[in-house]
């Protein structure tokens, strides 16, 4: 490796776009994912998750004037260096042969392939070993492509939806496996449409909507960004005029609803504007806050992408979000 | 690339099903179209009628065994994805195309060597010794260029067309290059297109063996340049392969 390696970005999109026929499954992505990060991807189904998985690893090519590069070299040339493993979701295994056969076929195309046994055992399917393949749950066909994945001393993970179809008991156990993946100092990249799974385990997420790249932040700040909270409360003395403009004005609020002395609003740091709401000197009775569910938050952030076409500026400073 | 290898061969013997009929129905077919009792030349030719289908249908069978058997396998085998997720790891297009024709060649060789036993024991077809070798090399050796067009037919076509594509080079190849008929009783465009068939040099060679002379030159450098084609576009078509199935 030369040192331009050695300081290059894990993975580089620069303004990829993938179209099939009429569809623009990804639109002109640009983003950069370092050593050592474990990135959630997230977003519906439909979103471009495994467009940009395809394109990562070298499966499909970008449309003219894009370009993926992993750590400064063509994606295929990142592969065929054993530097990427990858888990697909549309990943098929081979038939007629033991899980353990094909782990060991994994560990020998690996140019730094691990002991089979090991792999077998930091993937939880010593105990599969010697099934046959064709006969699994879906399930443990997912640990076994995660085994694939994992073959080798690869820089990169890469992870399509890997929790599909496992139990939560399953869940549990495949994270932890996949932390102590992480904890190697590999980068992580993981495609999912739960929200719990990018916040317990990502130290980023990227919410990919219609092939745009949403938001890209912690875990945290998307939550906030997405975790709009309703607050409801009545006002006994209304002084008029300056009210709505000054309700309006408090921190956080992004929508506002005014029914004589009942007032409805929702915001983004609803600590903040509760507290503001009472330096303004007014006295809120009947004082209710509710959170969005994750879900629902996921949805409020893609929907307001729906309809205004991307998130507004605005949006990303409340959230604290370049 | 070896571990592969070995894998694609030890899942060809697993696959009884698939083993049992590639391996009994060509000198089924044998039987059915010698006879026991026919005897004499084939019209037309100084060589017997046994010993001529004999060479044929090993030839034959082998050449069904290993083009079925790899296109249609990888077509599947795409669908399913298997197939991307080997791309996904470091193995190059050609270890792809050498592990399918080896395996294919798995399947290939007991269906020979039965065609021959069958020749021997119930036909009573008599040969020297280096003349059994060298059918039994020519026929298995030359399947390996079928084994690499099965894996090119199995990348170029998807799901259901498999078939009918294969089909359509089974039969064209076995009709025209002679291997149901002796090319001299087809039409004469035909023989002209036949002559370059990679079908036409595989059962040459086993003709040149069977009339007690080495197989020419020629068919084994035609042979080789079909098999360098075919294997060549198998590991294009791999490498190319950005499809979805």
């Amino acid at each position: 490796m030369t040192s331009t390696h050695a300081t290059a970005p894990a993975v580089e999109f620069n303004s990829a776009s993938k179209t099939y026929g009429s569809v623009r499954a990804l639109d002109g992505l640009t983003v950069r994912l370092y050593s050592g990060e474990t990135v959630a991807l997230l977003g519906p189904n439909g979103a471009g998750k495994s467009t940009t998985l395809d394109l990562l690893l070298g499966l499909r090519n970008p449309d003219p004037g894009g370009r993926v590069r992993l750590f400064g070299t063509t994606p295929r040339q990142a592969v065929t260096g054993g530097r990427v493993g990858a888990m697909l979701q549309s990943g098929g295994l081979m038939e007629g042969v033991r899980v353990r056969e094909l782990i060991e076929l994994a560990c020998a195309l690996h140019p730094r392939g691990y002991a089979t046994e090991q792999v077998l055992a930091e993937a939880g399917i010593t105990e599969l070993a010697d099934r046959m393949v064709g006969k699994l749950s879906g399930g443990q066909e997912q640990r076994v492509r995660f085994a694939l994945a994992t073959a080798g001393d690869s820089d990169l993970i890469v992870l399509d939806e890997p929790t599909t179809g496992m139990d939560v008991t399953a869940r549990r156990s495949f994270w932890s496996a996949m932390r102590a993946q992480a904890a190697t100092g590999r980068t992580v990249l993981f495609a999912t449409h739960y929200l719990e799974e990018a916040d317990e385990v990502a130290d980023r997420v990227l919410v990919l909507h219609r092939g745009r790249l949403l938001a890209d932040g912690s875990a945290a700040q998307i939550k906030a960004m997405a975790g709009v909270r309703r607050v409801g409360f009545t006002l006994e003395m209304v002084p008029d005029g300056v009210l709505e403009a000054q309700l309006r004005a408090l921190p956080g609020v992004t929508e506002l609803d005014l029914a004589g002395a009942a007032v409805r609003l929702r915001s983004t740091d609803a600590d903040a504007t509760v507290q503001a709401l009472y330096a303004l000197g007014l006295y809120p009775h009947g004082l209710e806050v509710t959170g969005l569910g994750l879900e629902e938050a996921f949805v409020t952030l893609t929907s307001r992408a729906e309809e205004t076409g991307h998130l507004t500026t605005d949006d990303k400073d409340k959230a604290g979000i370049k | 690339m070896k571990t592969l290898v070995r894998l694609e061969i030890s899942r060809s013997l697993r696959n009884k099903k698939f083993m049992f009929f590639s391996v009994i129905y060509p000198p089924l077919l044998y039987v059915l179209i010698a006879g026991r009792d026919s005897s004499g030349n084939m019209p037309g030719l100084p060589v017997d009628l046994k010993l001529y289908y004999m060479v044929a249908m090993a030839a034959f069978g082998a050449m069904t065994a290993v083009l079925m058997g790899n296109s249609e396998r990888i077509a599947k085998e795409r669908e399913t994805g298997w197939v991307r997720q080997l791309r996904l790891t470091a193995l190059p297009g050609r270890g792809y195309v050498a592990a399918k024709i080896a395996s294919a060649a798995t399947v290939s060789l007991p269906s020979i060597l039965l065609v021959l036993l069958t020749g021997a024991a119930v036909m009573g077809v008599r040969l020297e010794a280096w003349q059994w070798g060298a059918v039994a090399l020519c026929s298995w050796a030359g399947s390996f260029v079928f084994a690499a067009l099965g894996v090119a037919i199995g990348y170029l076509a998807t799901g259901d067309a498999v078939r009918p594509i294969t089909m359509l080079f089974y039969f064209g190849l076995a009709f025209m290059g002679g291997l149901w008929l002796p090319m001299s009783s087809l039409p004469g465009w035909v023989q002209d297109i036949g002559a370059w068939m990679p079908t036409h040099a595989y059962t040459a060679l086993g003709r040149a063996v069977e009339t007690g002379e080495a197989p020419q030159l020629s068919d084994v450098g035609t042979l080789l340049g079909y098999l360098v084609l075919f294997a060549g576009a198998a590991a294009w078509l791999y490498r190319k392969d950005t499809r979805k199935a």
